[in-house]
């Protein structure tokens, strides 16, 4: 019986299957851009198209308030009233010129001719309006937080931006992604901001696909001339050995961050390592714990060596440090002092100290493993930590390690040395992994803050820098160095030591 | 009615989850809105009045499901942007995976089934010596190495098929491959444990003598088959769709597993609870499904309990591999033990194995094989241990079908990671949570497994008899009912413990488990894996051994046992292990083999 009923065969049910799928077809990833199949004659017009590959994909929906805004300087999309050249001062950009006014408690911007890429002139209006639209974004973005920032137009070209006490570094803090210049158009009522169409830059965001991949095209009105490349396609990848497969199968021509395990495997034409303001730093924990002796602190730096780590995790992407202010900043390395008042190392004696790091950065787990062998040769007894940034960093505020391995990039918000300074290493401070309170290392920051002529302000920074070594509370083991993957056709990719710029108007596939 | 209770509880926990593990959902937001950014007082502040995270979790809870019921599941508290979409699309994405990595596993399976198969047809099975080597090595290849290989040989290497993305039939081929083949030899391994015994009942004699050819007896053979399987299948579709973490990052997809990933690390509720839902529902619809399919293939059979029990016709005959393998994991074990597993050398780092590293070194130029020797003892130590624990809990919840077949499906929708979030926020973070975290879920398959060899057990004809004879409930269950059921459960344990050893490390970066400079097997593998193309030992060996593991698991499995007394019906979960239980040998001219077994409904409500 059972044998008779099994004869049956279920032919109906296969094709009803096999009917299916073409409707779970529906399932792909709608390419959007086409990138994948994309060729270079693919582009309108002259020049063909650059397929990009990013690793942080947007968060926000491109909203310029937060992370988002450094993808679109990077793509070349938006720009502020100035930019941050590679002396790390400002530079024009939509601003042709500017000047302080009541000792810097404001400041006047003249607006070069320019057309958003709606049409519309950047206008004195459209510049100021965007400028407010920024000072009330919740949160506030980075570079102007803790700063009322007001902005108006003075007639036809002129912005006037105060921000209640003299700030010397405006300029530099409008230098941030977070503040760049969008077409009345793109301010949506709830503080949204569309950056679809609406920016200045060399190229415009055209389509985009989620947080998956976006298309440019060139802007052609773009007051710094045509850019080179007819458009770009972005896709974002997040996971660092398949940014540099998508390289190597020739997917894209422009990989960012490529994984240090990586570089290696994509051969020397491929692989430009460029250095950066971000070090990688031992942070030792002042507060609480074994290293609040200021010996056992100096112990600590006398057994880590950064050239090993530079060598041996790195394998070359990185140097070792300097200081707090790497070869990256050029202005730094003819200015530096020697740190003064280090305390005389004390025998750790199998102190027993915990160390945290995050594998967001995979080097950061071999680093930490190195210091553990470095420290345990010196006497102390070591444990790692190692979780996701997300885990940790929590506990990293709260004081649980007594040392932490942290990747820091010194001038992420405002291009300005000293506002790292104030919030790493001050009693204050809203990022003091070292949970440094030392009053005289406050009291030059404080100095260095008011500084308004910038080579003085350089100058005061290196002499906090000195004092902030010279307490131990941080070991900088290593500068980065950005490594991008550019394909060796590709011509004029920019690399910044800042990360802001990526493709530019002479980047061509 | 109960299955609702588990799913509220557990979107009720996710609601709660940054309550439970006191970690401010507005600075986890942040940081994956923007790593970089500072956490100064006033931003989040700012972005827990945007959130409205004042409110508490129950009038957030409340909100998401005062939505639900308009199809909007709220907004993602990372980008604003509605979830139903993103999350609907993701799961398309995952499905259409999950369905090619059904195909590939498929293939797979028949693969491994194929010379059981035409043997059994012929009629020649007697002949035929066990295998298994191939096949459990395979099934406990992790599908992250799997995927890595597929990508830089194939993909990059060769440039057959693109690595990169999910735009069309052939980006599916790869991926389908990392998840499909070591599904499929696991779900095949089952198949062929079942068909030598589908060939052994009458109807396959009876069809034979009437000269049915060879391919329509096997073809009826799988079918009898497959419905056993049908339970583990579910779990599979389910845990494809969800927990492929590894192989979307590899091959960039944009599936639910990454999506709930991220979510469960930003503590980005809304999205969590979303996708955490539409993965137990698809458990439900699965666990549905699998019923509807094994009535719709033996449905009358089932009914009018005419089924025969699937047992093999003869034991299998202990066997001298298992001695082998086990000697050879002890040999690698005990050649490393000397050496030092922890000794950095950033000079000799990713060298090749030579004399003096056998096994070559990794990144930090530490020996490989020290490495794999005396991350022996912790691996296989908690692995054990949890596997041990998952065994009994797996036994006695299984005893308990009604209670533990929903719990089975809802636990088998929860992404690992966010079940090691949850236990950690519950137990705290000690030194035993990421064991408990792991075996809160690695106890489901084998209760799932266990609840069908009883159902199947309860049914036999000797059953009967004893009952007949008037033993009691305590009698039976100690003198028939387990010692039928935990030996083919054992064993399902025993081939899942490379896996636990593999998700006890997975768990290590959310800061759980085993921290470098730690040897264990898991560590290594995922500490290695950015170099598998520069240095492939430093992958492959762990690898090999964690394969050896699953070889001696597999063939010592049957093999050292001696005959049982006692013959074991069919089950739909038989272990993928093993050679299948032994059972006397039966001569058709007795006539109690004649008898059918009284066989309960294979398909109760689970």
């Amino acid at each position: 019986m059972v044998f008779i009923y099994i004869m049956r065969i279920p032919r109906r049910r296969l094709t009803a299957g096999l009917l299916l799928l073409p409707l779970l077809a529906g399932c792909f990833a709608s390419s959007g851009d086409g990138s994948a199949e994309t060729s270079d004659s693919a582009g309108s017009g002259d020049g063909g198209r650059l397929r990009v590959a990013l690793a942080f994909p947007p968060t926000q929906n491109y909203s310029p308030y937060g992370y988002d805004a450094y993808n679109l300087s990077r793509l070349g999309v938006a720009e502020g009233l100035t930019r941050l050249d590679a002396n790390g001062t400002a530079a024009p950009a939509l601003a042709e010129s500017w000047s302080s006014e009541q000792g810097g408690e404001s400041w006047l911007f003249t607006l070069r001719d320019a057309k958003f890429q709606d049409g519309e002139d950047v206008t004195a209006e459209a510049a100021a309006s965007a400028l407010t639209h920024a000072a009330a974004a919740k949160p506030a973005p980075a570079a102007i937080s803790g700063v009322k920032l007001t902005a108006e137009a003075v007639g036809e070209n002129r912005v006037r931006v105060s921000t209640g006490e003299a700030d010397p570094v405006l300029p530099l803090r409008l230098t941030n992604p977070s503040l760049a210049m969008f077409s009345p158009k793109a301010y949506g009522k709830k503080g949204t901001v569309n950056a679809v169409g609406t920016a200045t830059g060399p190229f415009e965001l055209t389509e985009v696909t989620g947080d998956r991949s976006a298309v440019l095209n060139r802007f052609d009105g773009y007051w710094g001339g045509r850019a080179q490349a007819s458009g770009i396609d972005v896709r974002y990848v997040s996971d660092g050995t398949a940014r540099a497969n998508a390289l190597r199968t020739g997917d894209v021509d422009l990989a960012e961050a490529v994984p240090v395990a990586q570089a290696a495997s994509l051969g020397r034409g491929t692989v430009h390592a460029s250095s950066t303001a971000r070090n990688t730093s031992l942070y030792l924990n002042t507060g609480s714990g074994a290293f609040t002796d200021a010996g056992l602190r100096a112990a600590a730096r006398a057994a880590v060596d950064g050239a090993t780590v530079a060598e041996g995790v790195y394998e070359g992407s990185a140097e070792p440090a300097q200081g707090i202010y790497g070869p990256a900043l050029t202005w730094a390395a003819g200015k530096r002092l020697q740190p003064s008042g280090r305390a005389a190392a004390t025998d750790p004696d199998g102190r027993s100290i915990t160390i945290g790091t995050y594998n967001d950065r995979p080097e950061l787990a071999e680093t930490a493993q190195v210091l553990q062998q470095q420290l345990e040769k010196a006497g102390f007894e070591v444990k790692l930590e190692v979780r996701t940034y997300a885990r940790l960093e929590g506990d990293l505020l709260d004081g649980k390690f007594d040392a932490a391995v942290v990747a820091r990039n010194m001038m992420t918000d405002t291009g300005d040395p000293v506002t790292v300074l104030d919030s790493d290493f001050t009693c204050d401070g809203s990022y003091n992994l070292a949970f440094l309170c030392d009053r005289d290392v406050d009291r030059l920051v404080a100095t260095a803050r008011t500084e308004s002529d910038p080579v003085q302000r350089q100058d005061a920074a290196m002499k906090a820098e000195a004092a902030i070594l010279g307490t131990d509370a941080v070991i900088p083991l290593v500068h980065l160095k950005a490594v991008t993957g550019v394909r060796p056709s590709v011509r004029g990719a920019r690399l910044d030591p800042y990360e802001r710029e990526l493709v530019g108007v002479g980047t061509r596939p | 009615m109960w299955r609702a209770v588990l799913t509220a509880a557990l979107v009720g926990a996710i609601g709660l989850l940054p309550w439970l593990s006191r970690t401010d959902p507005a600075l986890t937001v942040l940081k994956a809105r923007s790593a970089d950014r500072d956490p100064t007082p006033e931003t989040l502040h700012a972005i827990r009045a945007e959130l409205g995270l004042d409110d508490g979790p129950w009038a957030l809870l409340a909100r998401w499901l005062g939505g639900l019921p308009h199809a909007d599941a709220g907004s993602s508290w990372v980008s604003g942007a509605p979830v139903l979409p993103g999350a609907v699309q993701a799961l398309g994405v995952s499905l259409l995976l999950m369905c090619g990595a059904l195909v590939v596993a498929a293939g797979t399976a028949a693969a491994v089934c194929a010379p059981t198969l035409r043997l059994g047809a012929r009629g020649r099975l007697g002949a035929r010596r066990p295998g298994g080597t191939a096949t459990a090595v395979l099934a406990s290849l992790p599908e992250f190495l799997v995927a890595s290989v597929l990508a830089s040989v194939i993909a990059v290497q060769l440039g057959w098929l693109p690595a990169l993305g999910w735009y069309g039939p052939q980006w599916m081929v790869l991926p389908s491959l990392a998840l499909g083949l070591p599904a499929g030899a696991v779900l095949g391994r089952m198949l062929d444990d079942l068909l030598p015994g589908a060939f052994a009942e009458p109807w396959a004699r009876a069809a034979a003598a009437r000269g049915v050819p060879p391919r329509s007896l096997a073809r009826q053979a799988v079918r009898r088959c497959v419905p056993g399987l049908l339970p583990n299948l579910g779990l599979f579709v389910v845990g494809l769709t969800g927990g492929s973490v590894a192989v979307e990052q590899i091959f960039d997809i944009p599936g639910l597993g990454r999506l709930t990933l991220h979510a469960a690390l930003a503590q980005d509720l809304p999205v969590l609870q979303t996708g955490t839902l539409a993965l137990v529902l698809l458990a439900a619809a699965a666990g549905l499904l699998a019923r509807i399919a094994a009535r719709l293939l033996i449905g009358p059979a089932l009914r009018d309990g005419a089924l025969e029990s699937l047992h093999r016709p003869r034991p299998p005959a202990p066997r001298t591999l298992p001695l082998l393998y086990g000697g050879l994991l002890t040999a690698v074990i005990g050649a490393g033990l000397p050496r030092d597993p922890l000794a950095l050398d950033t000079l000799a780092r990713l060298q090749a194995p030579s004399a003096e590293h056998p096994f070559g070194t990794d990144a930090l130029g530490r020996d490989v094989l020290a490495r794999i020797s005396h991350g022996a003892v912790t691996t296989l130590g908690t692995a054990l241990a949890v596997s041990a624990a998952a065994l009994v809990t797996g036994l006695l919840l299984g005893l308990l079908p009604r209670l533990s077949g929903p719990l089975v499906d809802t636990l088998s929708a929860v992404p690992p990671v966010l079940a090691g979030l949850l236990v950690t926020g519950i137990a705290g973070s000690g030194p035993w949570t990421p064991a408990l975290a792991v075996g809160v879920v690695a106890w489901s398959p084998l209760a799932a497994h266990a609840s069908s060899l009883l159902r199947q057990e309860r049914a036999t004809t000797h059953l009967v008899a004893t009952r007949a004879l008037g033993a009691g409930r305590w009698y039976l269950l100690r003198h028939e009912l387990l010692p039928a059921v935990v030996p083919p459960v054992a064993r399902h344990a025993l081939l899942r413990l490379p896996g636990v050893a593999l998700s006890l490390a997975a768990l290590g970066f959310l800061g759980l488990g085993a921290q470098p400079p730690s040897p264990e097997w898991g560590l290594l593998l995922s500490e290695n894996q950015p170099y598998a193309e520069r240095a492939p030992w430093a992958v492959l060996f762990p690898a090999a051994v964690l394969a050896l593991l699953g070889a001696l698991a597999v063939t010592a499995a049957g093999g050292v046992r001696l005959p049982r007394r006692r013959a074991r019906p069919a089950d739909p979960a038989v272990p993928p292990v093993g050679e299948g239980v032994p059972a006397p040998r039966r001569h058709p001219e007795r006539p109690e083999d004649l008898l059918t077994p009284v066989s309960a409904s294979q398909t109760d409500e689970r």
